[in-house]
């Protein structure tokens, strides 16, 4: 299946910018053309930005969490302090948006921009605070699931690079890829069931649960094939054992970063993560 | 430092020029009324609103942000004053999404003529008063329907405002722009935002088709050329009441 075929790229590649090369860490961020998409939030100033917003993206059963926490540990333990981020998690909608799904009522441009608001205040009440102190903020997911996920239901995806032009581009994009097989087995054991979201059934792809899942992560792969092209994802076969792909994440942050030794071994209250 | 080149196309256009109504795919009109608060605008609709529901037309009324689905959202962002320039355009653009696309676009489809009490240019105007690009609030509302009729009620600033602040105990804090930081003083702080709005308004009269109403005229003869330029400008026979069956 997918072999990580971009997993060797340049890490300036890696961030859809030019080919320069830049040493890792510290001043990297003054060459970089721009740290937004396009218009700039109002009222930031990019360069008293001095934290690193790492992303790890990729579909349910992708194992994102999990090498969160992972990384989270290994960040503290090397000095790093780290602000997390995620769907759903904003004071201001993040409720709200639980409530509209429960319902089903919801229609897509609705669930599209409500997503949008989650994300800003998130964005503007935490994390560019965190940037700002120079914290690493590690990003459960960004603005490319929620782009990934609005386009397959038909939204113009000019629209949606559009409202997301104000986001901050990520310093480091991780994708992990792994086939929607792969996902349906590991989500199905992590929660007996498989939810209506996670296999898309508002699209009435299937009236089967297993064939709805697998034609609906099969267009979200799609998606970010084109994104991951687009934006120049760093793509990792997320199907590699839970040290493996760690391994990897730490090599490539710690480029970034600029610490020197990669070496992890979780401690007792994460063991249970590592297989 | 090299030039930023945003990898992020943003549509940047003014409303397109769409199609007649007959020709748009859809069977029905709208109707919109802009302006600040205490132009008279919501007055006016309501006369309009009732001239033709008295007279039995397929009519629907529609106000902007009466969504109860992001109600509470808005709620909590106003108490707390939570709100960003930014995250208050997004929250007032899903509630526009919610009734476009589960009222405003069905009734079109379903051939009814709809009246809206403040549309899209409300959020171009207001929100570009807070700071927003003018550009990403074109693309964030794009997917809306062009209004077949935008009346655009303009009163003096000092007349709207005698208006709102005598009918008013105390200005809230997000009408008042206060999240703005201009003045401590709510009245005066209010009376800039609006300055500032109806500047907006005013550089969308050509490039948005609107029509332009005096809003110090007296009510019923204002109201008597609104429904002379909607039946001149909506085919009003296709919404009339349709003679029952034997």
């Amino acid at each position: 299946m997918t072999p990580s075929k971009k997993s060797g790229a340049p890490p300036d590649a890696a961030n859809g910018r030019p080919r320069k090369k830049s040493k890792p860490g510290a001043n990297s961020r003054a060459e970089s053309p721009s740290r937004f998409y396009g218009i700039p939030l109002p009222g930031v100033r990019p360069e008293e930005l001095s934290g690193s917003l790492i992303v790890l993206e990729g579909t349910d059963g992708s194992g994102r969490s999990t090498q969160i926490s992972l990384l989270t540990e290994w960040l503290e333990s090397e000095g790093f302090a780290v602000q997390t981020m995620g769907l759903r998690r904003s004071f201001l909608v993040g409720e709200d948006i639980d409530a509209l799904m429960a319902e089903n009522a919801v229609t897509r441009m609705t669930l599209a921009l409500m997503y949008g608001t989650d994300f800003f205040d998130q964005l503007e009440r935490r994390i560019l605070p965190a940037l700002r102190s120079g914290l690493v903020v590690l990003a459960d997911r960004y603005i490319f699931t929620l782009i990934a996920r609005s386009a397959v239901r038909g939204i113009s995806r000019d629209y949606l690079h559009g409202i997301y032009e104000m986001a901050l581009r990520p310093d480091l994009t991780f994708w992990l890829n792994v086939r929607p097989e792969v996902a349906f087995d590991r989500e199905f054991k992590k929660s007996h069931s498989i939810s209506y979201w996670e296999s898309g059934r508002d699209m009435s792809l299937s009236n089967d649960l297993f064939q709805s899942f697998i034609r609906y992560q099969s267009m979200i792969k799609r998606e970010f094939e084109y994104l991951s092209k687009r934006h120049g994802f760093f793509e990792i076969d997320g199907e590699c054992s839970v040290s493996e792909v760690n391994r990897v994440l730490r090599k490539r942050i710690a480029a970034q970063l600029g610490i020197r030794g990669t070496h992890y071994q979780p401690s007792h209250a994460l063991s249970h993560l590592w297989r | 430092m090299a030039t930023p080149t945003p990898d992020i196309p943003a549509v940047a256009s003014p409303t397109p020029e769409k199609a007649p109504a007959s020709q748009r795919g859809y069977p029905g009109a709208l109707v919109v009324v802009e302006g600040i608060d205490g132009s008279g605008k919501s007055t006016q609709l309501y006369l309009l609103k009732r001239w033709l529901e008295i007279n039995g037309y397929r009519i629907h009324f529609t106000e902007w942000n009466s969504s109860p689905l992001v109600k509470s959202a808005t709620r909590r962002g106003k108490q707390r004053r939570l709100l960003t320039p930014v995250t208050f355009s997004l929250l007032h653009a899903a509630d526009f999404a919610d009734r476009c696309e589960r009222q405003i676009m069905p009734l079109l489809h379903g051939g009814y003529l709809v009246l809206a009490d403040r549309y899209i240019y409300t959020a171009f105007a207001r929100d570009a008063a807070r700071g927003c690009s003018p550009r990403w609030l074109r693309n964030l509302y794009s997917f809306a329907p062009v209004p077949d009729i935008t009346f655009y009620f303009r009163a003096p600033l000092d007349v709207a405002v005698t208006r709102i602040v005598a009918g008013r105990p105390k200005l809230k804090y997000y009408e008042a722009g206060m999240d703005l930081g201009i003045s401590l003083d709510r009245t005066e702080s209010f009376r800039i935002f609006q300055e500032r709005i109806l500047g907006n308004y005013d550089q969308m009269i050509d490039t948005d088709h609107f029509v332009l109403m005096d809003g110090t005229v007296r009510v019923n003869k204002l109201q008597k050329l609104m429904r002379q330029i909607v039946a001149e400008k909506v085919n009003l026979a296709r919404y009339a009441p349709k003679p029952k069956k034997k």
